[in-house]
């Protein structure tokens, strides 16, 4: 095992892999795994306003794996739909948080839909287990939320 | 808009449903938080039924404003609302926008539905809500 440190990258960077899965519709076990199930997580989206403990928090993955459950423009795309960028850790004992730039895109049938978003992540390690229990993203421009939008009104991308 | 009134309101601030219906015909419900077991079972006992109470001339209003992202349970509760819906006779038909991961659950229930034709999306503000 690394130090702390490197566990905590190792777990953010694991929760944006949890993302693209959710993204590319292979579910949400991996979002599942990779939170502590607590009433104090919290999330929110570029898309949505707070969802407060565990049970909320897992209703919006699995609203987000929905909502992508309808997009198509990566099938037939090798590259990832997304990722963490500028990823910087800092550990406070038990707690640590990540700050980044989260970008991605998307192909939609009229033209690519780009996001480039800050983002903040809560580290907690409970047992010697490092898990998320915070996850923010800022709003998503508000272009990008329509398209979303219409992607979801339509049933497909 | 509403004539004779009679309400039904179930839940707590942090999560439930009003529901607004009236002798001439229109109905309106106004949801909001997240619901526990109890709001889900009321709303699947009560809002399908007040849908019955539209008539032709009738305008449906479903309030979603501080409505957040349901579970599978209360989501399965308004895809009984909405199948109620897509056979009831009414002019206009509602949902009234806040959260917009909300709006996408929404919409996604009235696509499964096939209600979406029958009720648009309105913003709090335009709606005066």
């Amino acid at each position: 095992m690394g130090s702390a440190e490197e566990e905590v990258t190792r777990v953010i960077h694991k929760f944006y892999d949890a993302l693209e899965d959710l993204l590319r519709a292979r579910g949400t076990a991996a979002m599942d795994e990779i939170w502590h199930h607590s009433d104090y997580a919290t999330t929110s989206h570029p898309f949505g306003s707070w969802a407060r403990g565990w049970t909320e928090v897992k209703v919006n993955w699995e609203e987000g794996a929905a909502v992508f459950g309808v997009y198509k423009g990566h099938e037939h795309r090798s590259d990832r739909i997304g990722g963490i960028n500028d990823l910087k850790v800092v550990v406070l004992g038990d707690a640590a948080y990540g700050t980044g730039i989260y970008r991605s895109k998307l192909y939609m049938s009229d033209g690519e839909l780009n996001l480039n978003l800050n983002c903040t992540n809560i580290v907690h390690r409970i047992d010697g287990v490092w898990k998320i229990v915070h996850h923010h993203a800022d709003q998503a421009q508000l272009d990008w939320q329509a398209a979303i939008g219409r992607m979801v009104e339509a049933g497909h991308s | 808009m509403l004539g004779g009134a009679h309400t039904t309101n179930v839940g707590s601030e942090a999560g439930g449903f009003r529901i607004l219906g009236s002798t001439d015909g229109n109905l309106r419900i106004a949801a909001w938080g997240y619901w526990p077991a109890e709001v889900v079972s009321a709303f699947g006992a009560n809002a399908p039924a007040a849908a019955q109470a539209l008539v032709a001339v009738g305008i449906f209003v479903f309030d979603c404003k501080d409505l957040k992202p349901q579970g599978a349970e209360g989501q399965e509760a308004i895809r009984v609302l909405f199948r109620q819906l897509a056979r009831s006779p009414f002019a206009k038909g509602i949902i009234v926008r806040g959260n917009a991961m909300t709006c996408m659950q929404l919409a996604r229930l009235l696509r499964e539905c096939s209600a979406e034709k029958r009720i648009e999306f309105a913003d709090a503000e335009a709606f005066g809500s």
